[in-house]
């Protein structure tokens, strides 16, 4: 088994700071801070628009950032790009493999495109084959291979050079349940053996589930990061009230939200969502005992539900 | 600047290249078919078949029949249109629809590489298309149906080399700006096949009007293929080799860096 641990061990995998792009004069990504370290997942989360993708891009050296600074295991992406590219392993969105290679020829002319060049790369390949579940699949064209086996691939395919640093850009996207679950369960081997991870995604259960530190992304800035716990409740609040959208009451509870100075509820289907903290709840219990209602922990589709509202 | 030529010798190139060569050589047995057997078929049609029916043509006022003029034409025509064609159609769908350039730059390898080594290939299957073309030459000359000083043929494929790498930036700046795979009919037959034709590949281009002097002084092709004719035929090194080396030049100092920054804009979205 490979160990991805750094050669620094103070030194995180990716430390990029005051990252900005613009494209046709607007700014996408607009003083981005990020910071992962060896073993460690940090998820990037955002509406679509946020600059997830482009913060990535950035990272990874497929875009030059117009100003911040780019660390890869402490190598300066802009005064040595090609060794801050040796370091790092990218899964793209898109399936970028090469259609005109069988699944292990993939991993073999991958390892092509490296310098230093991957040493015992056939040996390397029958292990990831085998790790990756695709030994059986080895001679077949990727094409033929079902979504989860595809995924599976372009991880495996970005792993070749043993790189310290990997970029996940929603690694599960389109994937069943099944497949999903199995994608999750290599990242987080992958993490225990030391590599950075840096994870985009639109799953809010796989950004909890993986990720040990988010960052939540808006019109290109960071507008919180932290534990998954710590963002949710400086972002929502601490509760989340589901209250039923036609009850007789809701214009009542509308005018005590407007008193109270809170954010307006979100509505969804046929339920209002409200956030409040322990003093709020109290307080609504007190004026509306008579309504029903639940409470449950705020979650990060409530984030993503705020997040893609309008400011 | 320079770093937009100093590309051209990096070991990402080279790494490109040799991509294109592994799947190439995978599937040569199909792959040399058509380079094999359209000389064949075009000497054959145009140049026994309908030389058949033409009288010799003046050329350089010495008579000359159609089948030695235009075997000579052939080979420019060849370098000319494999390299165009590979660096517009295959560049494009590897670009658009294999998404195999996306899977290239997240390693080492940058869009310049990318970008030579499409060039590179496309200028490698033009030459050894040529090459090709000049063994069935050679094999018409053997055979008697052919009178050409045809050992000049093999002289002159680093000059094919070269033109074909002219003629891939060309065809690169197409695949830079063109919206999708069925606007490629437009530079194709707007362009590329006029001045295929219109060059003395397949037939003599004269004039005394000052545009077809311009024509043919600007026009690489039109002074590869008189420079290969003069050197097939007569055996005469000559000045259309030299001015076909000079416009082959500055084709590749000027397209490169503009299709570089022209793709850096359609595959990156960076301007």
């Amino acid at each position: 088994m490979h160990s991805y641990g750094p050669d620094f061990p103070d030194e995180p995998v990716l430390l990029a700071t005051g990252l900005v792009k613009q494209f046709a004069g607007r700014r996408v990504v607009d003083g981005v801070d990020l910071c992962c370290q060896a073993g460690q997942v940090l998820g990037l989360l955002g509406a679509n628009g946020a600059g997830k993708t482009t913060t990535l891009r950035m990272c990874y050296g497929f875009l030059q950032p117009d100003a911040g600074t780019i660390r890869i295991a402490g190598i300066d992406r802009r005064a040595d790009p090609e060794a801050a590219a040796r370091q790092t392993g990218v899964c793209t969105q898109d399936d970028t493999f090469d259609t005109d290679f069988t699944v292990s020829g993939n991993l073999k002319q991958m390892s092509r495109y490296f310098r230093p060049r991957p040493t015992a790369v056939k040996a390397r390949i029958a292990a990831l084959l085998e790790r990756f579940g695709l030994d059986r699949y080895a001679q077949a064209k990727p094409d033929v291979l079902s979504g989860g086996y595809r995924r599976r691939l372009m991880i495996a395919r970005a792993l070749i050079h043993q790189p310290k640093l990997l970029f996940l850009d929603e690694p599960t996207t389109g994937l069943d349940p099944q497949a999903r679950l199995e994608v999750w369960e290599l990242i987080d081997t992958l993490r225990r053996e030391g590599l950075g991870i840096v994870l985009t995604t639109h799953y809010m259960e796989e950004a909890e589930r993986l990720s040990g530190e988010l960052l939540i992304l808006r019109e290109g800035r960071v507008v919180a990061a932290g534990q998954s716990r710590a963002v949710l409740g400086d972002l929502i609040g601490e509760h989340m009230l589901v209250l039923d959208a036609h009850d007789p009451a809701m214009p009542a509870v509308c005018a005590w939200v407007r008193q109270a100075g809170l954010p307006e509820p979100a509505r969804v289907l046929s339920n209002v969502h409200l956030a409040l903290d322990g003093p709020g709840l109290a307080q609504f219990s007190s004026q509306f005992g008579d309504l029903r209602f639940e409470v449950r922990p705020p979650t990060l589709d409530d984030l993503f539900l705020k997040l893609a509202k309008k400011p | 600047m320079t770093s937009h030529y100093r590309a051209a010798l990096q070991w990402q190139s080279r790494a490109v290249l040799g991509r294109h060569l592994t799947v190439y050589r995978r599937n040569w047995h199909t792959a040399a078919l058509p380079p094999l057997l359209e000389p064949i078929i075009l000497l054959l049609a145009f140049g026994v078949g309908l030389g058949g029916f033409i009288p010799e043509l003046t050329w350089r006022e010495q008579p000359v029949s159609y089948l030695a003029y235009l075997a000579p034409g052939m080979l420019a025509y060849t370098a000319f249109m494999t390299a165009f064609f590979q660096a517009l159609f295959a560049a494009y769908i590897r670009m658009h629809y294999q998404k195999t350039w996306e899977g290239q730059l997240i390693t080492q390898v940058r869009l310049e590489h990318v970008v030579w080594g499409e060039v590179l290939w496309a200028a490698t299957l033009g030459t050894v298309y040529a090459l090709i073309v000049t063994l069935v030459l050679a094999g018409f000359s053997l055979s008697g149906w052919l009178h050409l000083h045809w050992m000049n043929a093999f002289l002159v494929l680093p000059l094919l080399f070269l033109a074909a790498l002219a003629f891939a930036t060309l065809g690169l700046l197409f695949t830079a700006i063109v919206p999708s795979i069925d606007h490629m009919n437009i530079p194709f037959f707007l362009v590329i096949m006029p001045l295929g034709f219109a060059s003395s590949t397949y037939f003599p281009m004269e004039g005394d009007s000052l545009w077809s002097v311009a024509w043919l002084a600007l026009n690489p092709l039109h002074h590869l293929a008189e420079g290969i004719r003069l050197l097939l035929l007569a055996n005469a090194l000559n000045y259309h080799l030299v001015a076909a080396c000079g416009l082959f030049v500055l084709m590749i100092l000027i397209l490169v860096p503009v299709d570089e920054r022209l793709l850096r804009r359609r595959v990156l979205g960076e301007s």
